[in-house]
């Protein structure tokens, strides 16, 4: 499976409990892959508009685009 | 409003896009001055407080005035710098790491028109402009975070309590009477954004309850495990409740091992932390960041709780300047406040401060809490 | 006219230091005369409301912002803080109010020109309100909505040739103290490494990838302005190993009063006479100096560096020749698990650029917490979770005593297998040859 697909049904596997990811998450599904690499395949799904950064101000998450409860409640959709 | 357009297209995102180009070159900016003697000082002088003058092998000089800035700015004000760095400074001017302004001049002339022309500027209510000072052995600029003015996690306000302490201790901004500099820093909640940690005198906004929880909307606000994530102790978990009726999803807190940090309002709207009885302000002293004589250390909490009492904050004002005054009057040249603090010993700094000491000032935080107690029979009665 | 009243905050325009709400006032009072005749992208009454929502506060003594998740623009995941007010209908012009951090130069010089263009910017597409600067060191812009964020940037990178800073778990915006711009204790350039280290690692900067924040900072000297060592993971501290250069006919004038010692910094009272042996000598940590009237020797060997007799005699004392920078690692504020000083890893590096070596230690140490780090632990949380040892064996660096400030009192050591002759395989039925069951 290529590496997209792997991130994708991950996603699609929790999207009933959460949205959001640490980077953690995602470089632990591929734990032959350097930190780096993951990077890599996560700059790619963000640049094709698949994923996108979500902030606490402190850290970063990773999700699908557009998901999760906050973005509705805060009227930017 | 119509929408003004920068060239930006929505729809292509990616097109003609410029990213990863990093700040300004840092010598894109230096007045001649500097940019003719860089690496090449000799030594300086302070020749009265706010004004530095530098000396450079070849003998050029270079003077430094050094005003006030308030983090909180506004354009307009920024724009009055900016007439006067044109005016007198050759369009150039720098802000330094606490947030003061520095003009520079290789003139003396030039120096004392500066000064004049500053010390006459005031704002409509009253207050200087850009008061001189932050020099030496005084008091400098507090370094600040941002308060009631736009974080959604703070326990006090930070412009409205550094403008009261600020006015307080105002003499010792324009003079350098103090045994050795003095740094103050406020941080509005307990995450410390601002790193006030290691400050001669920190002001710390905490909060003291934990969270409200909003059963009713917490399922439909916030991804419950985004939350119970976020709490740095464990003390967040999912729970049901019944709520009208109905059972719910929703998040239970563990009152007793919540720090009050508001984590979990971060990632979660329905559990706003901020109350106003709760919340108010430590102050922490005798933190520095210098390796000078001693080594650098961290702020100790002396005073366990302030209210808040806006708009002037009178207690916290009054405690800091006592603090102060008492450290002014005490301590030998050299002395930071907290190497003042370490030679009589803390005991002696509550007795000559007449702060209150209580349980709440004893370390109980996991293991670094151990080292702080006395294990001696040398102490005094 | 005001558009709302402010009785509690006008308390605060009282009093010297400069007024933060006269300041805010003397905006809101621009915006509503619109000089330039501009078409505001934000509402015009920002700054109004923002003074209105902070009265609220003040009456009521709680915050009225609440957090959102927006996070910079387009590719990029940090330099832009949401936030939103909680009274939106009370307060329209500040409902929406979004942070953009923007990247400083190294040391914060600014040409009036570069702030004008940045004020103009603001002040079409924001609130006219700033923060100069923010806790790390970027331009703060405070407040403006979302649908503005993308062209702020379009604008400070194709008009302004500058960039965001950075949020989130990232590399921050790297700072610097000015160095050898305007001081003669900076022991390296410290504006050029900063400058440097930010372009080299824009990836690092603006695609977080890391378990949680990561700040450099860059002091020229043990003075340490910028409080590199108590505020970054990775902090850049000057210093030298040979002499500390003296001049004797400038020391004699010190000695002699004929020069301001400390540079005038005690000029605001009555210390006595300069006493060089009371305030110099016997106040030196490593006690290598000696005073005999005529001249002052020091005994490098146990110079600790303080700067003391420097700062105190800056005209007689320079610091040495043989210069480059000590590295300390995984200093952080208190949450979760109290505060951190960053501790010594390299006593000694050579900062001449393009930094390499520098760049090598940084970079073992980052393949490492990325790997090892979990989710919100800063380098010194996993250093001390992991031990000192696994930061010295990730790093390359053999242990030494200046690592310590004093060796262990527990006798808890983790031996490496290999570390004891044989290994930890043995042969219980040779063992039971020579001791019974």
């Amino acid at each position: 499976m290529a590496e997209k697909d792997v991130i994708l049904e991950f996603l699609a596997s929790k999207s009933a409990v959460k949205s959001k990811f640490y980077f953690k998450d995602f470089s632990d599904l591929f734990p032959e892959k350097g930190p780096r690499e993951v990077k890599k395949v996560l700059t790619q799904l963000v640049k094709d508009e698949v994923l996108e950064f979500w902030s606490s101000g402190s850290t970063t998450m990773y999700g699908l685009k557009g998901a999760g409860k906050q973005s509705h409640t805060e009227g930017e959709d | 409003m119509a929408f003004i357009s920068s060239g930006y297209r929505p729809e292509k995102p990616m097109e003609g896009r410029i990213s990863d180009i990093g700040p300004h070159k840092y010598d894109s900016y230096f007045p001649p001055v500097i940019a003719e003697n860089f690496g090449k000082w000799l030594y300086h002088e302070i020749l009265e407080p706010g004004v530095l003058m530098h000396v450079a092998e070849g003998g050029a000089k270079v003077y430094t005035v050094r005003v006030a800035g308030t983090r909180t700015m506004s354009i307009t004000h920024i724009r009055e710098v900016c007439d006067i760095a044109d005016k007198y400074c050759n369009g150039f001017v720098r802000w330094t790491t606490r947030s003061n302004i520095e003009f520079m001049t290789d003139s003396e002339e030039t120096l004392a028109a500066l000064k004049a022309d500053l010390a006459t500027r005031k704002f409509d209510g009253g207050s200087f402009k850009f008061p001189l000072g932050g020099t030496g052995a005084g008091v400098s600029n507090m370094i600040h975070t941002q308060g009631w003015v736009h974080c959604h996690t703070p326990a006090t306000d930070a412009s409205g309590p550094v403008k009261c302490v600020m006015d307080a201790v105002f003499d010792d901004f324009q003079n350098m009477r103090l045994p050795a500099p003095v740094r103050i820093s406020l941080a509005c909640c307990i995450n410390m954004c601002g790193a006030v940690h290691c400050s001669d005198i920190g002001v710390v906004g905490i909060h003291r309850k934990p969270p409200m929880i909003d059963h009713e909307w917490a399922d439909q606000l916030c991804e419950i495990p985004l939350a119970v994530a976020a709490c740095p102790t464990a003390a967040v978990r999912p729970t049901k409740v019944e709520h009208d009726g109905k059972k719910v999803n929703t998040i239970a807190v563990k009152a007793d091992r919540c720090m009050y940090c508001g984590n979990c309002y971060t990632m979660c709207p329905a559990m706003p932390i901020a109350d106003a009885e709760g919340d108010g302000v430590i102050i922490m002293v005798g933190g520095k960041v210098s390796n000078r004589i001693s080594k650098p250390k961290f702020s100790k909490v002396v005073v366990g709780y302030i209210p808040n009492e806006p708009p002037r904050w009178p207690s916290l004002t009054k405690t800091i300047k006592h603090i102060l005054d008492v450290y002014a009057t005490d301590a030998q040249k050299y002395e930071r406040l907290g190497d003042w603090a370490e030679r009589i010993g803390w005991q002696a700094f509550f007795e000559k401060t007449g702060l209150q000491f209580t349980h709440h000032l004893i370390d109980d935080f996991r293991d670094p809490a151990y080292y702080t107690w006395r294990q001696s029979t040398q102490f005094t009665f | 006219m005001a558009k709302h009243a402010t009785p509690m905050l006008d308390e605060l325009e009282k009093g010297p230091w400069p007024s933060f709400v006269s300041d805010i006032k003397q905006e809101a009072a621009h915006r509503a005369a619109n000089p330039n005749g501009l078409d505001y992208q934000i509402p015009a009454e920002a700054p109004e409301d923002l003074l209105g929502v902070l009265e609220l506060s003040y009456e009521e003594k709680e915050t009225h912002w609440k957090h959102g998740g927006i996070v910079g623009v387009f590719g990029y995941g940090g330099g832009v803080i949401g936030r939103y007010c909680d009274q939106p209908e009370k307060f329209p012009g500040v409902a929406h109010f979004h942070t953009v951090r923007v990247a400083q130069p190294a040391g914060k010089y600014y040409s009036t020109k570069f702030l004008r263009d940045l004020c103009d910017l603001w002040d079409l597409r924001g609130s006219g309100i700033t923060n100069m600067h923010g806790s790390t060191g970027d331009i703060v812009l405070l407040g403006t909505q979302t649908p503005q964020l993308e062209e702020l940037f379009y604008e400070l990178t194709h008009k302004m040739n500058v960039d965001l800073g950075g949020s989130g778990s990232n590399l921050r915006t790297p700072a610097a103290c000015l160095g050898q711009s305007r001081c003669e204790y900076a022991c390296y350039n410290t504006q050029d490494m900063c400058y440097q280290l930010t372009m080299d690692y824009q990836d690092e900067l603006h695609r977080p990838a890391f378990p949680y924040k990561f700040k450099f900072k860059f002091d020229g000297c043990p003075n340490g302005c910028v409080c590199a060592m108590a505020r970054s993971d990775f902090a850049v501290v000057g210093t030298w190993k040979d002499d500390i250069k003296i001049d004797q006919e400038q020391v004699k004038a010190y000695a002699a009063g004929e020069l301001k010692p400390n540079a005038g910094a005690h000029a605001g009272r009555d210390w006595g006479k300069f006493d060089l042996q009371a305030e110099v000598v016997d106040r030196c940590p490593g006690h290598c100096m000696k005073w005999d009237g005529a001249k002052l020797s020091i005994d490098t060997k146990h110079c600790v560096r303080c700067m003391h007799c420097i700062n105190t005699m800056p005209r007689a004392l320079h610091i040495g020749d043989e210069r480059g920078a000590s590295i300390l690692v995984g200093a952080k504020a208190p949450v979760v698990d109290g505060a951190q000083m960053g501790s010594l890893l390299i006593p000694f590096i050579d900062c001449s650029a393009p930094y390499d070596d520098v760049k090598e230690v940084i970079e073992k140490i980052w393949d490492w917490w990325m790997e090892e780090g979990k989710n919100r632990e800063r380098v010194g949380e996993t250093m001390k979770r992991l031990s000192f040892q696994k930061l010295l064996e990730v790093t390359d660096t053999e242990a030494a005593p200046y690592h310590i400030v004093q060796p262990r009192t527990n006798p808890y050591i983790f031996f490496k297998e290999e570390e004891v002759p044989g290994g930890w395989e043995r042969d219980i039925k040779q063992f039971r040859e020579r001791h019974q069951r």
